[in-house]
Parts: structure tokens; C-alpha cells; sequence
């Protein structure tokens, strides 16, 4: 049974039970496969700082597509991060050739009353009322924490409801409190999408050139324009799924040839589904950022395809013109250390970039780790030792390492970054929709962002001498890792 | 005023008020009891909305929080937060300890007040204290939450003192993020306060020490610079520290500025020649100032028709303000706050009161689709050859106002809660100084493409 066939999706710790959320390592001396059993799932912390839930992601995602309406249940405050969530809608609105367009993000501001007697009429209102203010094509029917710990029934209250609009009313369940992994988010998402979006059976033929790339909210339209350059070279379509998606066009994921994630641990709820009831075959494997990486995509998409020659033949030549371009870079670079801190992919294959362009890792900090993390793990532990930190944020671990390892750059996301500036070290950050991340072209201009910031660090020591943390002295003198515990529950 | 939902809301919930509330105060270090997404949520929410502000010594991803799970939600969350609790003590540097509970903990009934009361006496480090608010997202908006905090800070903080220093007041009103200038904001009335030799506590931002603030019993008078934030707590002031309070409006500009002065003078007994004295000085500086742009700003003719939205403190000052220091015309000021009926009368007869100037109209409107109803309405169709417009428009609301503000053709500035498009580090529009920054982002907006 399709995990698609039940109301809810299961949460992250059920569908990949290896996934941990806190570690920290050297991984020197240990084989790939043992240090990744070493990491566990069940560890946790007696000190934790604030974190992001998988709504956030989630909304980063829901907000973008077009024609849709993201009605949060819940208190007034859930899903106030809509308003930085917009600011990326905006510029990928106007990327896409629509200046000047909000997301539209609407809340049912349960109060007390709703806490004593239950939000589901309150809900049901809402959906209403906002089918007849905006007139959508969807209406995505978010439950915060709130409605799930008073009980109330998301699923029942959509479907009662939806005889009375419109708009398709999509269901997406995402209590904060029910998962520890942001990375639930995405499954969420796909859950409400692939029930409600995708055709019970495919509409047409299969398109033998199209080919579903999973796009993440952390990609601009540049990173996707570069994968369909090079899809393009192969004669190959790309058609980009979830973010930014007309809700119309996901059917058109059901007729591709083959689908292809470009952060593993993203999308493998839904590209399984799509194999399964659509015949859709997929490939999860490897992440488009960094030289290696961005070829292995390529060409594992050729081999699934019957191209494997062509792609080999188009990454080998885009690898020597890329060479070309990096040599002004390259002697700035030779030696100098580099701390990463990102979600798992995403940290683990930026560091195997930055050691391609000759920095040596000092430590890397994954928001989590599960098994999709193996195959770059054993890429990194063939070139290298480095500290492995499994964190989502908690920046006093980083704080304490930072100082304690003086790196040179840190490459990180929010608040990363802003504690290692703060105590003076120069950042550049690792992922924000409108910058080049992805395939040759990431690896270009992410080198050209890099040695423009190393050769004028300036701002970063002033910053360093007066910015402050709040962390005791004492704190610095602690083992980074020493509020890892296993897990009391 | 509030229908079956709430459109891109203009506040995020009390836990968030709190927040921004108790992060800003010196050497203090929130501690989050909530869902493990919170602090993320409002620090990405100041992402967009606060000016590009959204961290503080100890706010954004730093602070300490509880994140609970399923588990704690079934078996309880006070072991959680004991253990959060002292791991903070231990990593964290602060004289206080600030816990804020969330919706989690609040409906399955967490007992944080015995533990924090426990922990208070026991276990807190050296010269520092701890303490709690309660403000669970469901209990109400963002300006709930500050005053909450503010009453623990009354209750718990500040020490009571029996002598009156007669030239110290406190000044509270503006909520920390919510006013997105509300740093520049305080900048200005402490030069205000200072133009009568008087000294005051803010409580938050750079100006404000932990010494000063459990001092603030020594001030001789509280003032709220709101029509609605903070006056409880003014209540709870008084009643356990003895110190009267007066209620005025933020002072924007060189009127509000007059009239700032002349209230508090009189509140604190300075003679009435000192203050007026002090008046005639400022506003002789002041205008020395704007003189030089009076050819163009005239013969530009840019006098303009006004359209406000922002919450209660601040859409009725830039009301006044273009009113009375600029002479542009309010043609609908719009007040975002979820108030109840009586509130509403309350908010227009406290304008009234302090000589406000009315807009053509005022209404309490929170959804933006029903605000550009309002204002299609005024600024409709072009009806005949001879119509009075009311054009050129200038719009002085949130970036999320700048949709409306293209389809009317408006100047829009971003003045108001959630503002994504400026970058406010010292900015403030109190004071005269205020006035004169005001008048050039608003003449400025016009002009840019000069």
C-alpha cells in the first residue's frame, strides 16, 4: 500500500528510523559504512536552541505555487514566517516574469474559545470565505501544532467542506511537535500534492523527452535554468516540480520518461509514488552542486535513458571549460579552511565542492543525517578527515567549534552564518534561491562569490571585534559535543 | 471587523511579541517552552517584516527553547524544561532568565509556574534572576505578548523603591519589532526627554542596562507613548510602585513633538517658560533645516492626498503628521489592530483628545483585500471631465501595501509593520529630528525618479 493511500503521511523518524538529529565526530579511522552506524538515530540534546519545524520548508514550497491559497490552521503567530517565505516568492515571481506578486497566506487565528471547543467550524468558515475573497485553484489546508493537540480533524472538515468551494481543498499536516526532522516538510507537501494533484491515471502518452526534475525551495530559477541547459544538450525537456508549479501542470509528471531528484533526501515520498501508480521510473542519487557530483547526476541520467555516451562526452567537455575558468580562482583558494553547515545534502556535496576548487573541511554541520547521506559520506571519507556535526542549527555548538577551529570561511544558512560572522569569520551562504548553486555554472559562481568575499574580508574583522554571543566564556572551553545524550523518551 | 480569516496577518502571535519583547532586553536570554518550529517561525518572519532586523544578542536561532515533542505533549514537558533550564544556566550568559511559554505546554497544562518558582530560588546562577510570561499563541497577538512581559517585569523585575528621582521617568509603548523603527524611535524621545533635562528607561534596545531596569522604580512618572499598548501594564505600575502615568501619542514630528513636551512638562511640574523655551529652541533648529528644500517642495507642488495603514500607534501618528507638519490631506486612515467595538470608540476618542487631526476617514480594517475595497471606493473611476480626484496619492503603509498602492498609483513608502523592502538600523521618525528623516523618505519616494 502506497503511503499516499492513508489521510496523514507517516513522519520521518517511521518512514527512515536511521535518521539522526544529533552527533558529533571526528570520522577519522573509521570505514564509510561503520561510522554511519556509528551516528544514532536516537540521540538527542539536554541543551537545545530554538529550531525550524517542518512547516516552515514546507510553506516555502506551498507559497510558491501559483493560483494557490495557503490557509494556516492555527494560532495568529503559525506561520508568520510566511512573511520572510515571500520576500523568495517575490523575486521567483518576478524571475519568472511576475513582478510585484505576494504569496497569499491566510490564517484561521484560533483563540481560546477554539482551544476549548475546537477549530474545525472555525476552519470550515475560513475555507469557505476564502474560496469566494480569492476565487483559487487550490486551497492548501495547513494544520499547525494547535489543531493537531486539540484534536481537531483536518481530513473530515475538507472533505465536508469541499462540496461548498471551488478551489481543490488540499489537507497538509504539519504539526511542528509530531516530527523532529524538518525534512518532513517535503514529504507533507508531496502527500497533499500527490493526493490531490496528480490524475487517478495518466491523461496521455508518455512524453519520451520530458524528464520531472524536483526543484527545492532552495533553487532559483538560474540553478533550474542550468539544469535544463544541460538536459537540453542531451536533447531532453526538463519539467520542474514542486516549487513554483502551476497546480495544473502536475499532471504532466505523470507521462515523463523518468524522474530525477536533485537533493536526494527530498523526494523520495513522491518519486516512488510516481513509479509506482504512474510507471515513472526515478533516479536518487547524487547532488548537482560541485564538478564530480554535477557529472554523476548527468550521466546516471544518461544511463537510465540509453545515453550514458552522450552525457559522459557533455560532462567531459563541460568539466574542461569550467577547469578553464576556475584557474583565476584556484591560487587564492589552495589551502585555505572551510567549515559547511547546511541541510544533510546540501552540506555534504558544498563540501566536496570546496575541496574540488583545493579547500581543505575542517568540519561539516548537517541539520540531519539518514541513509540518502551514505553515498557522499564515502566520497568525502576517500579525501579526507573532518568533524561531523549533526545539528539542526543549535549555533552554540557551532560557536564553540568556530573558535576552537579558526576556519577561514564559513559556508553556512540562517543564523549559521550570523554566529561565525559575529565572532569574526568571513561567511558565504550556501543556499538562497536566486543565486548559482547548481551544476557547472553553481560551481563557477559560487567560486567567484567565495574569492570575492576571501580577497575583502573586511567587513567580517570589524565585525568580529564588537558583535556579541551569548554564550558564557566557559562555554568556549566545553567539549563542543558535550550536551549530545542519548535519547530519554 | 475580522471575518472567517485573517489575510497575511500584520502581527504574529503573543509568544512572538514576547519574544521580540524579551530578547531585546539587556542582558537577558529567553527561554522558549514550545513547539520546536517557534523561534524559527519569527525569526523568519522578521526575514520579511522587520526591517531586516531579526536577530538580537540572544534571539533568532540562539535562543534556548524547549522544542518539544509528541512525547512531552503526552507525558508533560516539565522534565524537558528543568533540564533546559540548567543546561541554560550553564551555556548561557544573562542576569535574566526569561521563560515564555507557548501553545504546547499552555493546553496540556504544563505547571511552569511552580517549576520556574522552584528553580528561581534554587538553582539560578549568581546575581541573576528567572523568570515567566505565559503567552501561548492562542491567548492573543503580538502586542499581548509584549505587555505580558512588560507586567513581568513590573511584578518580578523591577525592584520597588520608596524615594521618586523627580527627573527619571520610564517610557514604554512601542513594541520592540512591531514599531520596525522602534530603536530610532527611542533614539528620539530620549533627545526629546533630554530637551527638558529629563532622563528616562526604556526597558529595551541599545540604550537600556539590567541596572537601569530593576532602578525603573525610581522613576517620578511612567509614560505610554500608545493609544492602547502598555496602559495595563501603566495600571499594574501604579498600583504596585506608586508612579502615575500619562498616555500620549508617538510624538512623529515637530507637532507631535510640541505637544510631547508640553504634556510631560506639565506632568512633571517644569515650569511652563522652560518648556516653551525649549520648544521655541527645537523648532527654530528644526525648520533651520527644512528651509533649503522649500523652493522645491513647493513649486514641485507636493502636497499630497494621504492613505495610512498601520496599526493603532502608528497610523495615527503619520495621520497627524502629514496633517500637521507637512499640511497633506488624510484622506482614509486605516487601523489594522483586531479591536473590540469598544476599543475602537476608545482609540478614535483618544485622538480626538489629544488634538489629532481626523482623516476624510477612519476605519478598523485588517484584511488587505477589504482595505483596497475601501480605497477603490474613494479612488475609483474617473467620473467626467471636472472631478475631484483626490490625487496625487501618497501611500504610507507595510510592503505588503505596495499591490494597492500600484493599482491606485500611489507613492508608496514602507512606514508600518510588515516592512521587507528597507533596511532600518538607526531610523526613527520621533522628535523633530524624526520629522525632518520622515519628510525626506516621503519626498524623497516622490522625487526618485527625478
Amino acid at each position: 500500500m502506497s503511503y499516499l493511500d492513508s489521510s496523514v503521511p507517516p513522519i520521518r523518524e517511521r518512514r527512515h528510523p536511521e535518521t539522526a538529529l544529533a552527533h558529533g565526530a571526528t570520522r577519522c579511522g573509521q570505514g564509510p559504512k561503520r561510522a554511519v552506524c556509528a551516528i544514532m538515530a536516537q540521540a538527542d540534546r539536554s541543551f537545545t536552541q530554538g529550531s525550524i519545524c517542518p512547516l516552515l520548508p514546507a510553506l516555502g514550497i506551498m507559497t510558491s505555487l501559483p493560483e494557490t491559497v495557503v490557509l494556516l490552521h492555527g494560532a495568529v503567530g503559525c506561520g508568520a514566517c510566511a512573511n520572510g517565505n515571500n520576500v523568495n516568492i517575490r523575486a521567483g515571481r518576478a524571475a519568472r516574469g511576475q513582478p510585484g506578486q505576494d504569496a497569499l497566506w491566510l490564517s484561521t487565528t484560533l483563540t481560546e474559545i477554539n482551544v476549548i471547543n475546537g477549530g474545525e467550524e472555525r476552519l470550515a468558515e475560513a475555507l469557505v470565505a476564502a474560496d469566494q475573497a480569492y476565487h483559487p485553484k487550490v486551497i492548501l489546508a495547513v494544520s499547525g501544532c494547535l489543531p493537531g493537540v486539540i484534536g481537531d480533524d483536518l481530513d473530515a472538515v475538507a472533505a465536508q467542506t469541499q462540496p461548498r468551494v471551488q478551489a481543490k481543498i488540499l489537507p497538509v499536516h504539519c504539526e511542528g511537535f509530531k516530527s523532529r526532522f524538518m525534512a518532513t516538510a517535503y514529504d507533507v507537501v508531496y502527500h497533499a500534492v500527490g493526493r490531490g494533484l496528480l490524475p487517478d491515471q495518466s491523461t496521455g502518452p508518455k512524453d519520451p523527452l520530458a524528464v520531472n526534475v524536483m526543484n527545492v525551495g532552495s533553487m532559483g530559477l538560474v540553478d533550474e535554468k542550468e539544469l535544463a541547459r544541460l538536459l537540453g544538450e542531451l536533447g531532453l525537456k526538463a519539467n520542474f516540480f514542486p516549487v513554483f508549479a502551476d497546480p495544473d501542470s502536475f499532471e504532466l509528471a505523470t507521462r515523463a520518461r523518468v524522474s530525477i531528484s536533485v537533493c536526494p533526501t527530498h523526494d523520495d515520498y513522491f518519486l516512488e509514488h510516481l513509479r509506482e501508480k504512474f510507471g515513472v521510473p526515478y533516479i536518487i542519487k547524487h547532488m548537482p552542486i560541485g564538478i564530480k557530483n554535477t557529472s554523476q547526476w548527468l550521466i546516471s541520467l544518461g544511463q537510465e535513458l540509453g545515453l550514458a555516451k552522450e552525457a559522459r562526452a557533455l560532462a567531459k567537455k563541460e568539466e574542461a571549460e569550467l577547469e578553464r575558468a576556475l584557474a583565476e580562482f584556484r591560487p587564492l583558494f589552495a589551502g585555505r579552511t572551510a567549515f559547511v553547515s547546511a541541510g544533510e545534502y546540501r552540506s555534504l556535496a558544498t563540501a566536496l565542492l570546496l575541496r574540488e576548487l583545493g579547500f581543505k573541511i575542517l568540519a561539516i554541520r548537517s541539520f540531519h543525517i539518514d541513509s540518502f547521506a551514505e553515498v557522499e559520506l564515502a566520497k568525502l571519507d576517500q579525501t579526507g578527515d573532518f568533524i561531523l556535526n549533526v545539528a539542526n542549527v543549535q549555533p552554540f555548538e557551532e560557536a564553540n567549534l568556530i573558535k576552537k577551529l579558526q576556519p577561514d570561511i564559513f559556508l553556512g544558512h540562517w543564523h549559521g552564518n550570523s554566529t561565525a560572522a559575529r565572532l569574526g569569520v568571513p561567511t558565504q551562504v550556501i543556499y538562497n534561491s536566486g543565486h548559482a548553486y547548481i551544476g557547472y555554472q553553481g560551481v563557477y559562481d559560487l567560486a567567484r562569490r567565495l574569492h570575492r568575499r576571501l580577497s575583502h574580508p573586511e567587513f567580517y574583522a570589524r565585525l568580529g571585534r564588537y558583535a556579541h554571543l551569548p554564550y558564557r566564556p566557559g562555554w568556549y572551553e566545553e567539549e563542543a559535543f558535550s550536551h549530545i545524550r542519548e535519547a530519554q523518551s | 471587523m475580522s471575518g472567517a480569516f485573517l489575510e497575511r496577518p500584520r502581527w504574529a502571535c503573543s509568544l512572538g511579541g514576547a519574544l521580540a519583547a524579551a530578547g531585546n532586553l539587556p542582558e537577558t536570554v529567553p527561554i522558549l517552552h514550545a513547539g520546536p518550529g517557534c523561534a524559527g517561525n519569527f525569526a523568519w518572519a522578521n526575514n520579511g517584516a522587520a526591517g531586516l532586523a531579526v536577530t538580537g544578542p540572544c534571539l533568532g536561532l540562539s535562543v534556548p527553547a524547549t522544542n518539544i515533542q509528541e512525547n512531552e505533549v503526552i507525558f508533560g514537558g516539565l522534565d524537558r524544561l528543568r533540564e533546559e533550564i540548567l543546561s541554560t544556566f550553564k551555556v548561557m550568559s544573562g542576569r535574566l532568565y526569561f521563560v515564555l511559554t507557548g501553545c504546547l505546554p499552555e493546553v496540556i497544562g504544563d505547571d511552569v509556574e511552580s517549576l520556574v518558582t522552584e528553580l528561581a530560588t534554587r538553582e539560578t546562577p549568581h546575581k541573576s534572576r528567572l523568570v515567566m510570561a505565559s503567552v501561548a499563541g492562542f491567548k492573543g497577538d503580538s502586542f499581548h505578548g509584549y505587555e505580558e512581559v512588560l507586567k513581568t517585569l513590573i511584578l518580578k523585575v523591577i525592584r520597588p523603591s520608596s524615594t521618586k528621582i523627580h527627573h527619571l521617568v520610564n517610557v514604554w509603548g512601542l513594541p520592540p519589532t512591531l514599531d520596525p523603527f522602534w530603536r530610532g524611535n527611542i533614539d528620539g524621545l530620549a533627545e526629546l526627554l533630554a530637551l527638558l533635562g529629563v532622563e528616562a528607561n526604556f526597558f529595551f534596545g541599545p540604550r537600556a542596562t539590567h541596572q537601569a531596569l530593576t532602578q525603573a522604580g525610581q522613576a517620578s512618572l511612567n509614560i505610554v507613548v500608545s493609544g492602547l499598548y502598555g496602559l495595563a501594564a501603566a495600571e499594574l505600575f501604579k498600583q504596585k510602585h506608586g508612579t502615575k502615568f500619562i498616555q500620549t501619542p508617538l510624538p512623529l514630528g515637530a507637532t507631535a513633538s510640541d505637544r510631547f513636551l508640553t504634556r510631560v512638562g506639565r506632568a512633571l511640574k517644569i515650569p511652563a517658560s522652560r518648556v516653551k523655551k525649549a520648544i521655541a529652541e527645537a523648532g527654530q533648529r528644526h525648520y533651520s533645516y527644512l528651509e533649503p528644500i522649500i523652493d522645491v517642495f513647493n513649486d514641485m507642488e507636493a502636497q499630497r492626498h494621504v492613505l495610512v495603514i498601520g496599526d493603532v500607534n502608528q497610523a495615527l501618528a503619520l495621520n497627524d503628521f502629514f496633517a500637521a507638519d507637512l499640511g497633506w490631506v488624510p484622506e482614509l486612515t486605516v487601523i489594522t489592530n483586531e479591536l473590540t467595538v469598544e476599543d475602537q470608540a476608545r482609540v478614535r476618542q483618544y485622538h480626538l483628545d489629544m488634538g489629532g487631526y481626523p482623516p476624510e476617514r477612519l476605519i478598523f480594517q485588517n484584511q488587505s483585500h477589504l482595505i483596497a475595497q475601501e480605497a477603490k471606493a474613494i479612488w475609483g473611476e474617473t467620473k467626467g471631465k471636472y472631478h475631484n480626484s483626490r490625487r496625487p496619492i501618497f501611500l504610507a503603509g507595510s510592503s505588503l501595501d505596495r499591490t494597492l498602492a500600484n493599482e491606485l498609483g500611489a507613492t508608496h513608502l514602507s512606514l508600518t509593520y510588515p516592512i521587507a523592502n528597507r533596511a532600518i538600523l538607526t531610523r526613527g521618525y520621533v522628535g523633530y529630528a524624526g520629522g525632518l528623516r520622515l519628510t525626506e523618505d516621503a519626498v524623497s519616494a516622490l522625487i526618485a525618479g527625478r
